[in-house]
């Protein structure tokens, strides 16, 4: 669905990727992970066709997103972190603008915004921009592209979104779709996302999905020292030490996003050894 | 690409749709402050010009330097948002070819603002002439020497300039204002900040290259003897102010090939500005 092969882009004397390879497939979505200013918008827009790769090449769908065709951008939809929406009434706007999309779903639009109780009788220009986040949001998921890029989707939004947006997002992808969403708010996907892609310095740190993750490593709390001298990764908390271990024993546990994000910053090597041994056996 | 990649009627019906709706307060509140504006000069004239306020060439000069600033003003903008990340990706993110995005904002930056400032001026322009010729006639104005100042028609954008000359056959100010329009356009989509101000100072770099190549290059040019006197001439002549000799292409030639280029420069500056949106990146 989305090939990158050796992507290489810099902002003027800034490099951002050298060498990029990334495959994304359909029916997932995948989490975007990284620090502020580390590439994460930019390979998204670059995957929008919003971004020229200067060496290298993206393919999505079969198209060349720089050429911008429209059957592509009917195709895939970026949610930007900032955006812009006309002054006008979200109805009108709505109106005009979904005839863009022929396979616009009217009915979902107002499904979501009703669960994100969202009145779309308003105006875009009147709305803060929490509420202008979930018109965008509620637009882009009715607009049934089989590529929705997010970036930051829950920059903005008050708890309550935040969980229906997880509640909308986990309906939303199917066999046929790809979700790429990018935060370095990493609680808010949590039990959403189903492939985690951690991205620092223009290159792919970690990229496993999370059945693997389960499989092959074990997050736990424990009081035992000798277990926590043991650990991948550990951190200290009220409720004893929080580790992320090897999982040699099959055990089943609920990853923490967090945790791991900040495993694989500091001993990356490691823990990407442990799913390469694996898949040597 | 299949040609319905590059442009289909209904898109473009559709993105002109989106445009106006979210640009229709703009053009709907420029109208009146343009109309205002004239009002102003307008009423400026006949308060200071005791004489012939209003006669066919200040109107004519109204309306082209009225024209020419309204125009190029909102010609650097139409594509200038562009340089805004938000503003940039909303708009390239259309599903719409490049080419039917080009033609939607040089519909409304050319056409549009082209018929509505002309609507505005005569708007405004034919009563106040009105009021003028009647001032004229209520208070006896006469010209130095003693001879009656006559009633001013309302001057026609389609007579060109007042009197016989270049404009009032070929409308040249006009197509000069619709390459100055487009280049300003260029401009928008080619600088990303300050797009007025940097495309006034590009264009004077490219005159004065010109002038230059002009002065150094072209007069060289010319057989031992020979001289070129002023850019506009198309004639050559041995000797210095005498024209023993003169070398000329025909007028019949001259002139429909200077017309040519003259209406050739807006749509090639229009190509220019299509690839320039093809390959803009945000």
């Amino acid at each position: 669905m989305i090939s990158i092969a050796n992507l290489h882009f810099a902002y003027r004397r800034k490099p951002v990727f050298s060498g990029l390879n990334l495959e994304l497939r359909p029916g997932h979505i995948y989490g975007l992970l990284g620090r502020n200013g580390m590439g994460k918008s930019t390979l998204l827009r670059s995957i929008a066709g919003f971004l020229f790769p200067q060496q290298g090449s993206i393919d999505v769908l079969g198209y060349v997103p720089r050429q911008r065709q429209p059957a592509f951008l009917q195709r895939v939809f970026l949610l930007p972190e900032d955006f812009y929406l006309p002054p006008m009434a979200l109805e009108r706007w709505v109106a005009l603008y979904s005839v863009f999309y022929p396979r616009f779903d009217q009915e979902q639009f107002r499904r979501t915004a009703a669960g994100f109780e969202l009145h779309t009788d308003g105006r875009l220009d009147q709305m803060s921009y929490g509420q202008r986040k979930k018109a965008l949001i509620c637009f882009a998921l009715a607009t049934n592209a089989e590529v929705l890029l997010l970036d930051e989707p829950t920059n903005g939004l008050d708890i309550v979104s935040k969980g229906q947006f997880r509640k909308v997002m986990a309906g939303a992808v199917d066999e046929n779709k790809c979700i790429v969403i990018s935060t370095h708010q990493i609680k808010d996907l949590e039990n959403l996302i189903d492939r985690v892609t951690i991205i620092d310095e223009g290159k792919i740190l970690f990229d496993q999905t999370i059945d693997a993750i389960q499989e092959r490593l074990v997050f736990r709390l424990s009081y035992d020292p000798e277990e926590t001298a043991g650990a991948i990764y550990s951190e200290d908390s009220f409720r004893g030490s929080a580790l992320i271990l090897p999982n040699t024993a099959g055990e089943d546990s609920r990853p923490d996003l967090e945790m791991l994000y900040k495993a694989v910053m500091l001993r990356g090597e490691r823990i990407n050894g442990l799913f390469t041994q694996k898949q040597r056996r | 690409m299949t040609t319905g990649q590059y442009f289909s009627f209904s898109r473009f019906r559709q993105l002109v749709a989106l445009h106006w709706g979210s640009q229709k307060k703009l053009y709907l509140l420029a109208l009146p402050a343009i109309g205002g504006l004239l009002i102003v000069w307008g009423v400026f004239l006949l308060l200071m010009d005791n004489n012939s306020p209003l006669d066919d060439g200040m109107q004519a000069f109204t309306y082209y330097w009225g024209l020419g600033l309204v125009g190029c003003v909102y010609s650097s903008t139409i594509f200038a948002e562009f340089g805004s990340k938000a503003y940039g990706i909303a708009w390239l993110g259309v599903p719409a070819s490049a080419l039917e995005k080009l033609l939607c904002g040089l519909l409304f930056s050319t056409v549009v603002v082209f018929v509505g400032f002309t609507l505005v001026f005569y708007l405004v322009d034919t009563p106040l002439v009105k009021i003028g010729n009647e001032l004229i006639a209520r208070q006896h104005r006469v010209w130095l020497g003693g001879y009656p100042i006559g009633p001013n028609p309302v001057w026609s954008l389609w007579g060109g300039l007042p009197g016989d000359n270049f404009d009032s056959h070929l409308h040249g100010l006009l197509v000069l204002y619709f390459i100055l329009q487009a280049l300003f356009a260029l401009g928008s989509v080619y600088f990303e900040r300050y797009a007025f101000v940097k495309t006034i100072i590009a264009f004077m770099v490219f005159l004065l290259l010109f002038l230059v190549l002009e002065k150094q290059v072209m007069a060289h040019i010319p057989p031992h003897g020979w001289n070129r006197y002023t850019l506009s001439n198309d004639w050559i002549t041995n000797g210095d102010t005498l024209r023993v000799k003169e070398v000329r292409v025909s007028p019949w030639i001259t002139g429909p090939l200077g017309l040519l280029v003259l209406l050739g420069i807006p749509p090639v500056i229009w190509v220019a500005t299509y690839f320039r949106i093809k390959e803009k990146q945000v």
